[in-house]
């Protein structure tokens, strides 16, 4: 039954102590400390969770976020591991012995990387345009667009289509330099914001909206009103949409 | 709107950093070392169809419009956000 240990995160405190019967399948979530750091742990199977049952998945999931969520809430500073960490037994020693060496070997570093996250949070930024309505205000400003356009209308209808798939061409490149260029400037101002920054891939978005950019950004909690209103000013912007997420525990920044 | 409260994810979001992300510990002590990255893509592949239905319907209330209509066309799966 014990056999192994399933990680939530490591956090601040000395104590041997519990946090009630709150784990995947109502396991008891406990602390390992080391010195005064701890691990946030429950007992589990030596092998890990796997399912084929979507809700099943998503409990475990949410119950994983919700231990890091709890104990980020009441030590301030947590370094949260992924869904589906777990410390085995090793030979003779067991998996809390296992855990504990690997406190011993890494408190510098964990210590270091506490220190660094004190009073910061993760929040995710994703900035979305619309390319018909960024693209339609770009094309007033490219003369060579208007003069192509004024030509195909009085062209016969062969011509016109191909001066058109011209224009298209056209229009693709100006969105594509635009894009570069709005998100080397975006970047640049997020630092402001941000102490660090992780570049994330961009996702497929739906409904003709195109993802430009998607940020991890770590910053002071307290400050973090100032990012929030330098986004709304963007996402006022026609044609500009912004998803801001967070705050999360630092799963970026680990 | 929700850029001066408490700005909210979905389940996208958090999927993004729970299952790619967090503190590494080294391999050796670690259930199937091999297996680690293979849970991940297996979950995903699971949720699959999960983040699509949610992946616009929790998004944030600056268009509460969409998000009402969304809603109707989901079968009001799609929570509110609190705030």
């Amino acid at each position: 039954m014990n056999a192994a240990r399933y990680l939530y995160c490591v956090t601040q405190g000395k104590k041997k102590m519990t946090f009630g019967k709150i784990g995947i399948d109502e396991k008891e979530v406990f602390t390992i400390p080391y010195k005064d750091l701890c691990s946030v742990v429950q007992d589990c199977p030596a092998q890990p969770y796997k399912s084929e049952n979507q809700e099943q998945v998503k409990s475990w999931i949410v119950i994983h976020e919700k231990v890091v969520e709890m104990v980020w809430k009441r030590r301030n500073t947590v370094l949260p591991f992924g869904f589906d960490t777990i410390v085995r037994s090793v030979q003779e020693k067991d998996a809390e012995d296992v855990l504990k060496e690997w406190m011993k070997d890494a408190y510098g570093i964990l210590t270091q990387k506490l220190a660094r996250l004190r009073e910061r949070a993760e929040y995710g930024v994703q900035v979305l345009w619309d390319p018909k309505i960024i693209g339609r205000r770009l094309a007033l400003g490219n003369e060579d667009l208007k003069k192509l356009s004024a030509e195909s209308n009085s062209r016969s209808q062969g011509i016109a289509y191909l001066l058109q798939q011209k224009a298209e061409n056209l229009m693709r490149k100006d969105l594509e330099r635009e894009a570069e260029k709005f998100s080397r400037e975006f970047f640049l101002k997020m630092n402001k914001y941000a102490d660090e920054i992780n570049v994330e891939k961009t996702k497929k978005s739906e409904e003709g909206r195109q993802m430009l950019i998607n940020l991890s950004c770590l910053c002071v909690r307290d400050r973090v009103k100032d990012l929030g209103d330098e986004l709304e000013r963007l996402n006022a912007q026609d044609g500009f949409f912004v998803r801001f997420t967070g705050p999360w525990p630092p799963y970026s920044f680990v | 709107m929700e850029f001066r409260g408490r700005p909210h994810g979905t389940l996208v979001d958090l999927l993004d950093r729970i299952l790619d992300k967090g503190l590494v510990i080294n391999a050796d002590v670690i259930i199937s070392v091999a297996g680690i990255p293979l849970i991940g893509i297996n979950l995903r592949a699971v949720l699959a169809g999960m983040e699509t239905m949610i992946d616009h319907g929790l998004m944030l209330g600056w268009d509460q419009t969409m998000r009402e209509q969304e809603g109707e066309r989901r079968g009001n799966r799609v929570e509110a956000d609190a705030t």
